[in-house]
């Protein structure tokens, strides 16, 4: 059972940990969570007041969790408790304390220098970890300078060699910590020997499960859920949040929403956990919450960046420019060199229809990070609209290379050469990027279409699309109304009807009319009347009566045929003869 | 992104490259004299410019070389001079201790150039072309180095340590084993030190000796003594080091090879853009000579090529080769997902050098290409009708592009594919494609579609100039011509051809114009060449012995000798060429083989396997094996076929669909029918039928040839109506997918089940049938057969139809003899004393010769077959004349003969040890 002051004073203590190791994003982490736990009444100061967020009304309309003040009931499994280890030395070292600051100066070359004959771990784990630091400085700016005509890029942080070597020395005769097994641990992962990565930061992150740096290092070796099951982790709190971000990197949605609602227990008030439960439910499609919960967090934390890049692509999905604009303009003046602005920016471009602009922008992003998926992404959109196909190819290949389960990219691949008039070339993109997401009718429909282009012109496998859209609860309506049309088109009456008949439900049901309106009333009408059921054909009938316009007048004459049917008429089609 | 930023010419100073501009520096020094100092000859002098030619040319590998190896190259060209050459090069490494140093000797190195208005030069004066080859690489390092920035220059230089340390290292063993392979027999003995000395001194006094012979050294005798000294000191500091090198050895390789895993990466540089291209082209052709053989491992490239991607992301020709790799070792899935990655990345725009880049629509890409080798694919792993589909798409981008090149080939393809898989009808598949080439063709057979296909891809070829699709096509419209009837087009109207043959004189044409391409191709080698497969080839050359060390003043006869060498290289046909000259050689093989020629056959064949058989890809040459194999089991007998199997089996065996297990399982049956093993031809049969896939259309070679064995076992198990059967379904498939020639020897076939079953008459239509067949298509050996077969019908309706079965007979006699294999002969033979002894005209006791001859003919050709039923029905007949003629002891032996085959035909089990 897991008490919120238990909690508090665990990352109290560990925030303090990870400082003196200068693991600060681990720290800042950390931090967010601390404050994300309701306050204590203790020192519930004024002051405090300002971080605390009055605007739960919103949470509490989409949490399920009614009862966020009462502490939480206890969960189904024991939570061990993991003693915080104690400092080995009870006052810092006055070489430790200069290295400290001339790590925080990022002088790490140098931190590491003064600390070479320290023996206590937090120097040693320090030492190490300014050195790989240095190493990787020197990577990045290496990285710029052996750019090649070929792209060739492969700096390496030179330090891992000697730090491989010391770390599995220092681990072997056992006087490695959990951070400095979490150092071993990325190293290792640098070094592409993942399996012997995911045991030593396992190890790591049981024995010290507060460092979060070391929980998101293990969460991108687990590719895969029978990885992720696979591992031998202690139960803790924190455990719980790095599944529900594993299930959400391994597209399991549900599963991680289920978690985060959990988590929301206790940090009720973490940022995190919202931004992390609006992405899940991004990928659900649930624009309108996503943008409440965004509208929120950016309340709460107006200098975020974070994430913020999503947000941006819900308003550009609802096409609100205003705020889009504002939120560029935002983070553009909070951190402009950040991916997430640059692709925010690009965002914004491309719904104004500046396609260059957007492009140069993605292309910034890119420069910041080239594994930033979203903008290679981004950017072959950006390249269709302009109708730059191979372009916009090789920026969706990018992408799929980077992550081949990016279904977006696969899409566009197999859209770019639908629109080289490629149909059956686009297949094979659409079928994989339907493998990635089956349950999207958009993809379903995509593929149809393809299918039904006259170059391929192959109409049973379109209606086997349609038909899997239709199960997907395809929100446009398009799957019904164009199965109906195949069918139709395919001589087969019987199923046209069923599927006219479907739409037509669905339009009553949406309140929606249209030329598919009429089109169904007609064809539905005339179907009726030609396997004389009378009854049904004068329904659908008088529905078109309502109605102006050629239609009205075809009803009409419909009608007329069907009284005389039904009179025992010779009969005669009077539809031809104009009345 | 790769697609705005992709640049033609990659050239970055690297290591290596300031090696060969050191090298060039000792080669054209900027001082005047006609021979610079450590050469003592012009010849020796030459040398070394053709080497370093050959260096700036050279892809042998698109790595670089390491110094070490370098350094052994120069062993090799530089003879005497090698050691101070080496020398040389690591000193002037070692006194690069700043980048400043490496400033200034890029502005050394201005100075080996001459002026580009070289108006005035001395003859005596050795002076770089700035225009020549070696001057534009001098000219491109100096411009590469000047654009480095000072980051660049700092890489350059911590990079030039790493390659000489790597040189260092590994001095050790290479000081003690590579520098005297001669005294490497005593070199436990020697002492290290007294032996480097000898050394050096001898090379001092070679040297004073040399400059002796050249005067022009003497005016500098100070520079020259200085550098004796200096040779002399270093050799006593390696020696000594390398000694103590040597002792340590083990310990130092233990650290440096962790060391070298980490290092490996970044000493390794690629070579220019260019000689990459050229490096890769000739992976491809390799992996298409060797296939998935097991002398080529296709996961050793496999990693090579991951390795070249991490060096250089943006080359996307990788892709492509390792799609090949995967489709030579069957791996589907890979292949496609490479195939389409090399086109996501390239566009179809890099790497197709056929294709002048200057046709417009690079814009758009040129991503029918990517239809085309996708469709190529597909057909390749077997899927007919998904290649089909993707050709025609293929055709439709094509032509909306107006890329006729792409067309041409497209349509090439497409022919191909419609002639190999057995597709019973089109309109199934093409019917919903709509397609101008392909709709006019709508309502024709399958044949006629072919045809019109090769008619446009050639028209479209030729007209492109493109001379090896011309030539392919030519060879594939000869191969139409042999298997196909030539109908008309549009076969109403009063002048409609009711001829029905094919014409050998325009298959041979066909082939003839295929072959033109030799001749063709001379005239435009230079544009065909790639650059880099020829200038490897010459460093290749270089590392050969060059003949004695001596050099002699007179070297006339060796110069003249590399000269050839290099005009053959020069004027060396690209592999493409050669393998389409090679085919054009088994097409004229088989057209001989089907026309009944054994001889032309063999020929054309042993002409290819001894020509092309280097050049050719794995699939061709085991075709060329397995005709030879087959002619020796026809016309030698299953022993010597056993044998040659057995070499074609270590070699081809390997390769993905292989058809040597096919070969062998065809041999087994047919030796198996003939020592009357029937349970054991059964079998084999079976396995046949295991061989093929299941899937429609596809290996029809194949399953005819199952179908037809079987039919053979039944009949030869005398399960006649059985046989009858399978023929004849046999006959009805043939007739789907218009297998013209395999439907004559299935007519042949029944006839020959009718004969066997004796009921000649309902034979004779059947046989009749067959030589109609065989007429129309000119097949003469089959012909020949048939009328043997005829004539024995003949027979077989009464004695009284001897006359004229002696007739037929003899009409094929010539053929028979000439062409036939030996059991054709030996039939032919025991037929005609069959028909001899059963005319009541014939006395055997006054015309025995005649009868007895020819059964002693066919019994002898029997031997080798181990044809039990045939040689016990000689050795009958035989034991009958001699009976009538009174000659007892024959009598008696020829009996015995019989009683021989007679109990090895009922007892096949003893036999059957020494086949599996």
């Amino acid at each position: 059972m897991v008490s919120k002051d238990s909690c508090r004073n665990e990352i109290r203590a560990a925030i303090r940990q990870l400082t003196d190791r200068c693991l600060y994003s681990a720290a800042k982490w950390a931090g967010e969570q601390l404050v994300g736990i309701e306050q204590d009444p203790s020192n519930f100061t004024p002051a405090n007041t300002r971080f605390q967020r009055g605007s739960s009304s919103i949470r509490r309309r989409f949490s399920t969790n009614e009862s966020i003040s009462t502490p939480l009931p206890s969960i189904g499994f024991s939570q061990a408790a993991t003693p915080l280890p104690e400092e080995d030395e009870a006052i810092d070292g006055d070489f430790y304390l200069l290295a400290k600051s001339y790590f925080d100066c990022r002088e790490y070359r140098r931190a590491s220098h003064v600390l070479r004959d320290q023996v206590s771990k937090k120097s040693v784990f320090l030492r190490y970890y300014a050195l790989y630091l240095a190493g990787e400085k020197r990577k990045e700016e290496e990285m710029i300078e052996l750019e090649g005509p070929l792209g060739k890029s492969d700096a390496i942080n030179r330090e891992l060699v000697s730090l491989e070597r010391d770390l599995s020395a220092l681990r072997r005769t056992g006087a490695i910590d959990s951070f400095g097994l979490y150092l071993y641990g990325v190293v290792l992962k640098e070094k592409g020997n993942e399996s012997l990565a995911r045991a030593s930061l396992v190890e790591s992150v049981n024995s010290y499960p507060w460092n979060w740096s070391a929980w998101s290092e293990l969460q991108s070796l687990c590719t895969s859920i029978e990885i992720l099951n696979s591992l031998n982790l202690n139960n803790h709190w924190m455990k719980e949040f790095f599944l529900g971000n594993a299930y959400q990197e391994l597209r399991m949605h549900t599963e991680s929403l289920a978690k985060y609602e959990y988590l929301q227990g206790i940090f009720s008030f973490s940022n995190y956990i919202q931004a992390q439960t609006a992405k899940a439910q991004y990928s659900l499609r649930e624009f309108d919450q996503v943008e409440i919960m965004f509208e929120e967090l950016l309340r709460n934390d107006p200098y975020r960046v974070e994430d913020m890049d999503l947000y941006s692509n819900v308003l550009y999905a609802k096409e609100a420019c205003a705020a889009l604009s504002y939120l560029a303009h935002k983070v553009f003046s909070t951190d402009k060199y950040r991916p997430e602005s640059c692709c925010i920016i690009g965002n914004y471009y491309s719904l104004k229809g500046q396609h260059e602009k957007a492009v140069m922008y993605f292309r910034r992003a890119l420069k910041l990070n080239k594994k930033y998926l979203s903008a290679w992404t981004l950017m072959g959109h950006e390249y269709v609209e302009m109708k730059n196909t191979p372009a916009a190819i090789d920026a969706y290949r990018r992408a799929v290379d980077i992550n081949p389960c990016d279904y977006r990219a696969w899409y566009g691949l197999g859209q770019a050469y639908e629109m080289m008039g490629m149909p059956f070339y686009a297949l094979h993109y659409f079928r994989k990027s339907i493998f990635f997401l089956p349950n999207d009718s958009r993809l379903w429909i995509a593929m149809a279409k393809c299918y039904q282009t006259e170059q391929l012109y192959m109409l049973e496998e379109a209606i086997k699309c349609y038909k899997r859209a239709v199960n997907c609860t395809d929100t446009e309506g398009i799957a019904l109304n164009q199965l109906a049309k195949l069918h139709q088109k395919l001589g087969r009456n019987e199923e046209a009807a069923f599927y006219f008949e479907k739409d037509l439900e669905r339009m009553d049901a949406e309140g929606l009319e249209g030329p598919n309106m009429f089109e169904a009333l007609v064809f539905l009408a005339t179907h009726f009347k030609t396997h004389k059921k009378f009854e049904e054909a004068e329904v659908y009938c008088t529905r078109l009566l309502d109605y102006s316009g050629p239609e009205k007048e075809k009803a009409k004459s419909l009608l007329r045929g069907i009284r005389m049917a039904q009179t025992g008429f010779p009969s005669m089609d009077l539809e031809h003869f104009p009345i | 992104m790769a697609g705005l930023t992709r640049t033609a010419g990659a050239f970055a100073v690297t290591p290596h490259k300031i090696s060969v501009c050191i090298l060039l520096q000792i080669y054209a020094p900027s001082a005047q004299m006609s021979l610079p100092f450590p050469f003592s000859s012009v010849a020796q002098h030459n040398r070394l410019g053709l080497y370093l030619l050959s260096l700036t040319k050279s892809c042998d590998d698109i790595f670089e070389p390491k110094l070490e190896e370098l350094i052994n190259q120069l062993r090799e060209v530089g003879e005497e001079m090698d050691a101070w050459l080496t020398d040389h090069l690591t000193n002037r490494f070692s006194a690069l201790a700043s980048p400043d140093d490496l400033l200034n000797f890029f502005n050394d190195m201005r100075g080996i150039l001459g002026s580009l208005d070289s108006g005035v030069v001395q003859d005596d004066q050795i002076i770089l072309d700035p225009n020549s080859n070696l001057g534009m690489f001098v000219r491109r390092c100096i411009l590469a180095f000047n654009l480095l920035s000072f980051e660049g220059v700092c890489h350059l230089f911590s990079s030039i340590e790493d390659y000489c340390k790597e040189a260092h290292s590994s001095s050790a063993q290479f000081d003690a084993s590579n520098t005297n392979l001669e005294s490497l027999t005593q070199y436990d003995q020697m002492d290290m030190e007294n032996y480097a000395m000898d050394k050096a001194t001898e090379e001092i006094e070679f040297q004073k000796s040399a400059s002796g012979i050249v005067p022009f050294h003497l005016h500098t005798p100070e520079s020259l003594f200085k550098a004796t000294e200096g040779l002399l000191h270093t050799r006593k500091e390696t020696s000594r080091t390398s000694k103590k090198d040597t002792e340590a050895t083990p310990v130092a390789r233990a650290s440096s090879s962790t060391l070298e895993d980490t290092l490996v990466d970044e000493t390794l540089f690629l070579r220019t853009n260019l000689q990459i291209q050229g490096f890769l082209m000739e992976q491809a052709d390799a992996i298409e000579t060797h296939g998935s053989s097991s002398s080529f491992s296709s996961s050793s490239i496999e990693s090579f090529l991951e390795q070249l991607q991490n060096l250089a992301p943006e080359l996307h020709r990788v892709h492509f080769l390792r799609y090949l790799n995967k489709l030579h070792s069957d791996d589907y899935f890979a292949a496609l997902d490479n195939l389409l990655r090399y086109f996501d990345y390239s566009a179809g725009t890099e790497g197709f050098d056929l294709v002048p880049p200057s046709t417009g629509c690079s814009m758009y890409g040129r991503y029918e290409i990517a239809l085309l080798c996708l469709g190529m694919m597909h057909f390749r792993f077997g899927h007919p009708n998904l290649a089909l589909e993707v050709l025609t798409e293929a055709v439709r981008v094509s032509q909306q592009l107006s890329n006729d090149t792409c067309l041409a080939y497209t349509l090439a393809a497409m022919s191909n594919l419609l002639s190999e898989m057995g597709i019973a009808s089109t309109t199934c598949v093409l019917g919903s494609s709509y397609s101008p080439v392909t709709s006019t063709a709508s309502s024709l057979s399958v044949q006629q579609r072919v045809y019109i296909l090769l008619k446009e891809s050639l028209r479209r070829a030729d007209s492109l100039k493109l001379r090896r699709l011309v030539a392919s096509n030519h060879l594939a419209m000869a191969k139409f011509e042999l298997m196909h009837v030539q109908r008309p087009l549009l076969s109403f109207g009063p002048k409609a051809s009711t001829r029905h043959k094919t014409c050998p004189v325009s298959v041979c044409k066909e082939i003839r114009l295929g072959a033109h391409l030799i001749s063709d191709f001379s005239s435009e080698s230079s544009t065909m060449t790639i650059d880099g497969s020829l200038s490897s080839a010459w460093l290749k050359d270089l590392q050969k012995p060059w003949g004695p060390p001596v050099i002699s003043q007179d070297s006339g006869s060796r110069k003249s000798s590399t000269f050839f060498q290099f005009c053959d290289h020069l004027v060396s046909i690209p592999g493409s060429v050669a393998q389409l000259i090679g085919a054009s050689y088994l097409l004229r093989a088989t057209s001989w083989e089907l026309f009944g020629s054994a001889p032309m056959a063999r020929m054309n064949t042993l002409v290819y396997a001894t020509l092309f058989g280097d050049s050719s890809s794995s699939s061709d040459a085991e075709l060329a094996y397995l005709k030879l194999i087959q002619h020796l089991a026809l016309y030698k007998g299953y022993k010597d076929a056993f044998a040659a199997l057995k070499i074609a089996e270590e070699k081809f065996l390997t390769v993905s669909k292989s058809k040597i297990l096919l070969l062998k399982l065809q041999i087994l049956h047919e030796r198996a029918l003939h020592c009357g093993n029937l349970q054991l031809a059964q079998r084999i049969c079976n396995e046949l039928g295991g061989l093929a896939s299941t899937a429609m259309g596809v290996d029809m070679e194949l399953k005819v040839e199952a179908s037809l064995r079987e039919a053979r076992t039944l009949l030869a198990a005398k399960q006649y109506s059985q046989a009858a059967n399978v023929a004849h379904s046999l006959f009805c498939t043939c007739h789907k997918f218009n297998l013209q020639i395999e439907k004559a020897s299935v007519l042949l076939l029944l006839a020959e089940i009718h004969k066997k079953s004796g009921n000649a008459v309902l034979g004779l239509p059947y046989a009749l049938a067959s030589i109609s067949f065989c007429q129309s298509f000119n097949l003469d050996l089959l012909k020949a057969s048939a009328t043997l077969t005829l004539a024995e019908l003949w027979l077989g309706l009464g004695s009284n139809h001897a006359k004229r079965a002696l007739d037929l007979l003899h009409g094929a006699f010539p053929m028979i003899l000439g062409h036939g294999g030996l059991e054709l002969r030996a039939r032919a033979y025991i037929f005609e004393a069959n028909c001899y002894l059963s005319d009541p005209s014939l006395s055997v006791s006054t015309d025995s010769d005649t009868v007895l001859d020819s059964l002693r003919q066919a019994s002898d050709e029997l031997q080798a077959l181990e044809y039990h039923e045939l040689a016990a029905e000689a050795s009958y007949l035989m034991a009958m004349v001699y009976d009538k003629l009174g000659q007892l002891d024959e009598r008696e032996e020829a009996a015995s003969l019989f009683k021989m085959h007679i109990i090895a035909l009922e007892n096949p089990q003893g036999v059957e040890q020494n086949m599996a």
